[in-house]
């Protein structure tokens, strides 16, 4: 889990030039981090990077406000893989 | 404490800088706007980057992501029309140019638009009339609103999706659009399609009158008539 934060926040560093110490529970839209374009570009990099299919009501302010909310999202994803 | 430390650590001057800090130099035109605006002169500033954006030729969306988000053709009698939140006059004056409208539609619901002018559009913000050139590779955009409830989603990408195919189906490599200057989310979001800058353009209008300066051709025009306008022809 934390080795999942930490490549949401390396990728949100890299192509989106946000502060490499985002706190996990900080809310990013509200922030101002991230709009309606990037945050589609946060969800296709966490489909690509952790192999997994996102539907588009996937990207709901619940799963994409915060780090720790697309950490859980991942996770949901590969307990359902396991299942 | 001596006076410019006071300034200097005062509220008053934080609010002062900001618009510097956001805009550079052209943080004077915003607040030159906001203080005209203010005091209800009648004058107003609008500061415009005038950019060309290359129309993808790859999907923008995974297609899992945009499955349910069909792009459309809009006409002037269609019942999404009733849902944009424009008035009769603002619609009449975008359908009457030569101008397509696209709208989005998730699962059957409108969730936003976008609007095109092929040929010279004439802009109503300020008087003037923007020119694509050479007019059978590019096209005009302009008024492209996502509803608020759908603002978070894949809306505004699949809308751009779908007038990238659109317009790429009917020979268009490029669409040009004037942006605020002062819009910072809409010149991010642009930059991340790929646009580039091709001059700016500074009117001031104070009632009848209108001041342009630009990076472009006219470089200066000056109107006291509704009647006369300045032509800006754009090129990629």
């Amino acid at each position: 889990m934390a080795g999942d934060l930490d490549e949401i926040r390396a990728f949100m560093t890299e192509s989106l030039g946000c502060d490499s110490d985002i706190d996990p529970e900080i809310d990013l839209l509200e922030t101002q981090v991230l709009d309606s374009f990037n945050i589609v570009e946060v969800a296709m990099f966490i489909q690509e990077n952790f192999r997994i299919e996102l539907d588009a009501e996937d990207i709901t302010r619940e799963n994409f406000a915060r780090l720790s909310g697309m950490v859980a999202l991942i996770e949901k994803y590969r307990a359902k893989e396991e299942a | 404490m001596t006076s410019p430390t006071i300034l200097r650590d005062s509220a008053v001057f934080e609010k002062f800088a900001s618009p510097f800090k956001e805009f550079g130099p052209a943080g004077t035109f915003y607040i030159a706007d906001r203080v005209f605006r203010r005091v209800s002169s009648g004058v107003t500033v609008h500061f415009y980057e005038l950019m060309a954006q290359p129309l993808a030729d790859k999907p923008l969306l995974p297609p899992r992501l945009g499955k349910n988000v069909v792009v459309r053709e809009i006409q002037r009698d269609d019942p999404a029309v009733g849902l944009m939140g424009l008035t009769d006059e603002v619609l009449a004056f975008r359908f009457n140019q030569s101008t397509v409208c696209l709208g989005a539609f998730k699962k059957g619901t409108f969730i936003g638009s976008m609007w095109f002018c092929i040929g010279p559009y004439e802009e109503d913000e300020v008087r003037c009339t923007f020119v694509p050139q050479p007019e059978s590779s590019g096209v005009f955009d302009f008024g492209l609103e996502v509803l608020p409830q759908h603002r978070l989603g894949v809306g505004f990408v699949a809308l751009w999706d779908g007038a990238n195919r659109y317009l790429r189906d009917r020979g268009y490599r490029y669409s040009f659009s004037r942006v605020s200057r002062f819009n910072l989310t809409s010149r991010r979001v642009h930059e991340r399609f790929g646009w580039f800058c091709l001059g700016r353009a500074l009117f001031v209008k104070l009632k009848r009158f209108q001041f342009m300066v630009a990076t472009v051709a006219p470089y200066l025009h000056f109107s006291v008539s509704t009647n006369t306008r300045p032509t800006i022809r754009l090129r990629a």
